[in-house]
């Protein structure tokens, strides 16, 4: 059965209350701003920079570090690397516990890759953000609160998606990642209104599941 | 709220539109329980030759054995696996724009939510107005057959081979030269809502097919119901009913050969219910009349208990 969730597998989740400023500086934290870090590895990445951005909305907390893995999951350093590690700082260790728990309900019950095809082989993140948060609307240079569609597939998929969400809806393309990402796959973040966002992020889902089904034209 | 993630209710919708929507729930693999360090077996004891062909033929709980006065822990435990295929099956919901999907007339009873169907009956067997209204504007009237597809307590069933089942009926109706009415669809739907439906559209005989009450390990059964005259105010001495109409009882084929049957029986004797005088079928009927020895039933083994091969010597 094709676009059933593929969930994401949270691997760790620790927290250090009173980090080592020069940890801190490492990691891209303010040792005068920010004590405490909260960290967590998982198996999908752009669930993960989804759910950082989210945290961000419900606690007082920074996202200092946010780095893929070279070649994904299937080529982690350890059990507990998968391909992702993300990093929470805040002054006060509350914040953290706060915007950790955000991450793991985000990543339980919102963002995740999905199959386009039978067995999965093929993975799609057509994810649609409804408001965005601190984090993501640094990266992405839109306004806190504004919708973004968030769209990840492997190279091929994603080139010939891009293409069709583009040319469904009244999107404007404010980053594009092409092949190869860190993980080896290619990605693109779109603004437009929520409808608009939301039928670019079908039309993308939709032409991901057409190449899986049709991956050679000639 | 319907769903947690905006993102998950596009893809499900994607999924649907794209005809990649699979109603029945994922298959679950079956649990594998270790043997405990010590097993205590009862003394076996010959079993009658009797017993175990009659167990053979139905997936009932019986010769399932015992150890004392209880049940074997297997036992108990394909019971309960069993009991939550049923309450799976109970808890699904017919989504909103199936019927739509699949060319069927939507319908409702006055029912609100999935939690007021299981606890109201009363207003599961009757039509809400916009239903009414549609139904007055839409459907054909004064048809001789009229059959409704509906929930009932299985909207697992009814997605499953509710389609299959109302495809042959309405053929087999077709080839009788009976006039079918307009394919209706009705969702939070009791086994009475067929009186008002029948009554509006001024049908002959209205049939209602819906997923029935899930038992062990049956969570896709469907039940038809059947009455001559329809009108609100008939009794369910008023009705014949088919139950069992799923892959491993009755099937589709085979029970809308049945009903095609019983409604040509009702448009002959202008009755049904217990005044319908069922003996000139008994023998087009066959299996219906009761006498016909079943194919031997497999019940599915959803628990295993300890070693592939049935436990250590």
């Amino acid at each position: 059965m094709i676009l059933e969730p593929l969930l994401p597998t949270i691997l760790s989740v620790r927290r250090i209350p009173d980090a080592d400023p020069a940890l801190l500086r490492a990691y891209g934290a303010d040792p005068d701003r920010h004590r405490s870090l909260g960290l967590i590895t998982a198996d999908q990445d752009d669930p993960v920079y989804v759910a950082l951005d989210e945290a961000t909305k419900h606690s007082g907390v920074d996202v200092v570090f946010a780095r893929s893995f070279w070649a994904g999951a299937g080529s982690a350093s350890g059990k507990l690397s998968g391909e992702v590690l993300g990093v929470l700082a805040a002054t006060d260790p509350a914040e953290i516990d706060e915007g950790l728990r955000a991450m793991i309900r985000c990543l339980e019950h919102d963002a995740c890759f999905y199959g386009a095809n039978d067995d999965g082989s093929i993975a799609v993140f057509p994810h649609v953000i409804p408001s965005l948060g601190r984090y993501l609307s640094r990266e992405s240079g839109l306004e806190v609160g504004s919708p973004m569609a968030y769209l990840v597939a492997p190279p091929m998929e994603a080139t010939v998606a891009l293409d069709a969400a583009l040319k469904a809806a009244n999107v404007t393309a404010c980053k594009i990642f092409p092949p190869p990402t860190e993980t080896n796959f290619a990605a693109a973040w779109l603004s437009g209104t929520l409808p608009d966002c939301e039928a670019a992020a079908l039309a993308y889902a939709e032409a991901v599941v057409d190449v899986a089904r049709n991956a050679r034209q000639l | 709220m319907s769903s947690p993630s905006r993102t998950r209710a596009l893809m499900a919708e994607l999924r649907r539109s794209l005809g990649e929507d699979d109603p029945m729930p994922p298959r679950i693999e079956p649990l594998r329980i270790p043997d405990p360090p010590i097993r205590v077996f009862p003394k076996p004891r010959p079993r009658s030759r009797y017993a175990d062909e009659a167990a053979a033929h139905t997936t009932a709980l019986v010769g399932i054995g015992r150890v004392g006065t209880r049940y074997a822990t297997p036992v108990v435990l394909q019971f309960q696996a069993e009991l939550a295929v049923a309450h799976a099956a109970v808890a699904a919901e017919l989504p909103d724009g199936w019927a739509d999907e699949h060319g069927l007339l939507p319908l409702r009873s006055r029912v609100g939510d999935h939690r007021e169907f299981l606890l109201r009956p009363d207003l599961g067997r009757r039509l809400d107005a916009d239903s009414l209204e549609r139904l007055r504007s839409t459907a054909t009237k004064g048809v001789d057959v009229q059959p409704i597809l509906a929930d009932g307590l299985s909207a697992v069933a009814c997605m499953g081979s509710g389609l299959a089942l109302l495809e042959h009926l309405t053929a087999e109706c077709t080839q009788r030269g009976w006039t079918v009415g307009t394919p209706l669809c009705a969702k939070f739907a009791r086994v009475w809502l067929e009186d008002e439906i029948g009554q509006e559209v001024g049908c002959k005989v209205a049939v209602i097919l819906l997923g029935e009450r899930p038992g062990l390990g049956t969570g896709d059964g469907l039940s038809a119901y059947m009455v001559h005259q329809p009108a609100i105010g008939k009794t369910d001495s008023d009705r014949n009913m088919i139950s069992n109409i799923h892959a491993r009882g009755i099937t589709p084929p085979d029970a809308a050969r049945r009903l095609a049957l019983l409604a040509g029986s009702m448009l002959e004797q202008g009755t049904s219910g217990v005044s319908l005088d069922l003996s000139p079928l008994v023998a087009e009927l066959g299996d219906a009349g009761g006498v016909g020895l079943r194919e031997p039933q497999v019940r599915e083994p959803l628990v295993f208990v300890g070693d592939d091969d049935g436990g250590p010597e």
